[in-house]
């Protein structure tokens, strides 16, 4: 099984995940994980959906399917090596009176993990990178009782020279500076 | 106190402020109907579409407005409104169970390329999502079988989304498409005034009709080293009207031709390169000769699984050039080596100068000792029957011959349907309205007088099964309140008889709940007011067509035949066109 970074670009209209996700669903294709923003452009939202699947042909099948979608700009479907991909996860961690110390600073630089917000009896840090950096430092941190774990979905940019929004219809739409 | 002649010419009423009384969101949509250029409407009131049908009523004398039983009646009566004209069929439904009727109609249209424009009432913009009275979330629900779906919910939004709806709808590869409208904004007033302008583009959507001068190049250079090319037409040809394109190409390139059930009578049956049509049920050359062509030529079709069989054994050892306006049907099914993406008719024309003439004599032939085969099998026995009962087959030849071969013919879903497509021999394009990739019983009687409505001047003809015609009966209501001089007959057989089959050579003859005790059909068309006769012996069945066809109101012609009379040539399901039986 290959993951796939599935990137479409759509006008932001209601409705349009649900469009989108059904063509998953027929085909019995389970998302990892979505992430929906708007672009550097005034009304096109991207989207970013991680799936896998053994058969790249199929995976094309599904990308052209998506583009008829009337809303849906373009497409793109990339192997892992094809992009620049990013997550964030958020980890609430115990601290109560009498604990194991954590080790902020080889966290910080070890890890490249962040505390962002505390109390008393817990922390919460942050910390960014691929899939795999993230599940390390879950591993690490496991031992001192994680109270909840939250991981994003990723974002990704493709590795070609140009932004892949020059694909894009240039001249109907805005950029928002 | 003076006053100016300036201040007096200010208080009369001035011509320009008529013409900005603003219009309700009803008003408005008649208003952008009729500057579509929509003359017919398909539809069936209800609580909240009531606004859209008070306005409707003095929209009479530009709206041509037909009452249908079911709204599934509306929708395959657009169809077969769309499929004749080439335009949106129009229908106009309430919300919750009128949208849910409509939708096998909407799913039939989908596959099948049709384009419709469905206008449906929802309630109050307030009341979405609180389980209102008859609020069904038509847009969820209508999501995955229309081309594009959309809510209005300010009278505002109507001209321009209507005239989205339409271009849409008609352009590139057409398909059905739903406005779901609150009741709110049929019923306010627009705080603009009505302006209507023809939707010519929209920017995420941009279907390539002029085909890439690479593509059409190499397609050519396989055309031209091609020593067994084979053509497949599909529906494609028909919707583009290409037919002209067609016949000059074939007529230049010398290919042997063949078509899907759809993509019949693009090419007329009399036409020497016309070797018959594919798929389960079709011709045994056309099937066979997949086979062995060395390239195979899809114009505007698919590769539905009843035309490959198993895609897998599917014309191993051809290449493939696919010429076709979706982008994703490409390597879909059947790799492509050649695709071409494009309007059929820009594709053709543009090829025309890049292919060789040629005349392909040696090939052709091949195909006649398979047609000779089936003539001796299948074709001569079901024409010349000794059977006690009538057969479909003699029936329908008998038909094609009383009429030219010129007639619309509406064929339902079954056994009678691959014999209207087997026997009938179509001279003129645009002459087989039937569902083909949904395969919808009950599509016949209505899609037959949305035919009628759409082209006056032809013969419609639908050919019903009696399993069929139970499933949109009350559609006779309609054809008789409208006076809609259909021709309806039912080939009965007192079974659903294409189950039938199947269970007798697929599952040891377990009649699983296929016998049907039908009702009198010509009592009932009568109850109507349709006037109709039955015909269950052979001498009178040529007087009985006659008696059909002369008649310039509705009949109803109810022919009895064979029990258990089956539809051969058959791929079964899942096996290689080379599987095919004759018997």
């Amino acid at each position: 099984m290959n993951k796939y970074t599935i990137c479409i670009f759509t006008e932001n209209t209601i409705g349009l995940l649900n469009r989108i996700t059904i063509i998953f669903t027929r085909r019995r294709i389970n998302i990892e994980s979505l992430t929906v923003s708007e672009t550097e452009r005034m009304g096109v939202s991207r989207f970013t959906i991680v799936i896998k699947h053994d058969s790249r042909e199929a995976v094309e099948k599904l990308v052209r399917q998506i583009r008829k979608i009337i809303e849906v700009m373009a497409v793109f479907g990339y192997l892992d090596d094809e992009i620049v991909s990013n997550e964030i996860a958020l980890f609430k961690i115990e601290t109560p009176l009498g604990s194991k110390p954590l080790d902020i600073e080889y966290i910080n630089k070890h890890f490249n993990a962040w505390v962002v917000y505390w109390q008393l009896d817990y922390v919460v840090i942050e910390k960014t990178g691929s899939e795999k950096e993230i599940f390390e430092f879950f591993s690490y941190i496991k031992p001192h009782g994680i109270l909840e774990f939250v991981r994003s979905g990723r974002v990704a940019v493709g590795k070609t020279e140009k932004g892949l929004v020059e694909y894009l219809p240039e001249y109907e739409w805005e950029y928002y500076l | 106190m003076n006053t100016t002649v300036s201040e007096l010419t200010a208080e009369e009423p001035q011509p320009a402020a008529k013409l900005i009384k603003p219009l309700t969101g009803s008003e408005a949509l008649m208003q952008a109907l009729v500057e579509e250029g929509v003359e017919t409407i398909f539809g069936y009131p209800g609580g909240a579409i009531m606004p859209v049908y008070d306005a409707l009523y003095d929209y009479q004398d530009r709206l041509n407005h037909i009452l249908v039983r079911h709204e599934q009646g509306a929708a395959h009566a657009a169809e077969g409104y769309a499929r004749i004209t080439g335009r949106a069929g129009v229908c106009l439904v309430t919300s919750g169970p009128g949208a849910t009727n409509l939708v096998t109609g909407i799913a039939d249209a989908m596959i099948d390329s049709t384009p419709m424009v469905c206008l449906i009432g929802q309630v109050a913009m307030k009341l979405l999502g609180t389980d209102a009275f008859q609020e069904t979330d038509v847009i969820g629900v209508t999501m995955p079988i229309t081309k594009w779906n959309y809510q209005i919910t300010r009278a505002d939004e109507i001209p321009e989304i209507v005239a989205k709806a339409f271009y849409l709808a008609q352009s590139g590869r057409p398909g059905p498409v739903v406005i779901d409208i609150t009741k709110n904004a049929q019923q306010e007033l627009m705080t603009k005034p009505f302006a209507y302008q023809k939707c010519e583009k929209v920017i995420s959507y941009r279907p390539r009709l002029v085909p890439k001068q690479d593509q059409l190049e190499k397609a050519a250079e396989l055309i031209n080293k091609a020593k067994k090319p084979y053509m497949l037409v599909g529906h494609g040809v028909l919707i583009s009207k290409a037919e002209q394109e067609l016949l000059a190409f074939v007529e230049k390139t010398g290919i042997p031709v063949a078509t899907t059930l759809l993509g019949q009578s693009a090419l007329s049956d009399e036409h020497p390169l016309y070797t018959g049509w594919l798929g389960m049920h079709g011709n045994y050359g056309p099937n066979v000769m997949t086979d062995q062509c060395d390239l195979l030529i899809g114009v505007g079709m698919r590769f539905d699984d009843r035309v490959t069989g198993n895609p897998a054994l599917f014309a191993r050892q051809a290449k493939v050039v696919h010429l076709e306006i979706d982008p994703a049907e490409i390597d879909k099914i059947i790799k492509a080596d050649a695709p071409v993406i494009g309007d059929a008719k820009e594709i053709l024309t543009r090829l025309m100068p890049l292919v060789n003439e040629n005349d392909h004599t040696a090939w052709r032939n091949e195909f006649r000792k398979y047609d000779d085969i089936e003539d001796e099998k299948v074709t001569q026995p079901a024409l010349a029957p000794t059977t006690e009962k009538i057969k479909m087959a003699e029936a329908i030849n008998l038909l094609s011959k009383k009429t030219r071969g010129e007639a619309v013919m509406v064929a339902d879903v079954g056994q009678h349907q691959m014999m209207t497509s087997a026997y009938y021999e179509f001279k003129k394009p645009h002459s087989l309205v039937t569902s083909g990739g949904l395969g919808t019983m009950g599509f016949a009687l209505p899609a037959a007088f949305g035919a009628k409505v759409g082209d006056p001047s032809r013969e419609v003809i639908a050919i019903i099964g009696d399993g069929c015609f139970q499933m949109t009966i009350q559609e006779l209501g309609t054809i008789a309140q409208n006076k809609l001089p259909v021709k309806i007959i039912i080939l009965n057989n007192n079974f659903l008889g294409m189950v039938r089959q199947w269970q007798q050579l697929f599952h040891n003859r377990r009649y699983s709940f296929v016998e049907l005790q039908n009702p009198d059909f010509i009592t009932i068309g009568k109850g109507f007011g349709i006037a109709g006769h039955t015909c269950a012996k052979r001498e009178d069945l040529s007087a009985s067509l006659d008696t059909l066809l002369a008649s310039e109101v509705p009949y109803l012609l109810e022919i009895i035949v064979e029990k258990e009379e089956n539809v051969f040539p058959m791929v079964p399901a899942g096996t290689s066109v080379a599987d095919i039986r004759l018997f």
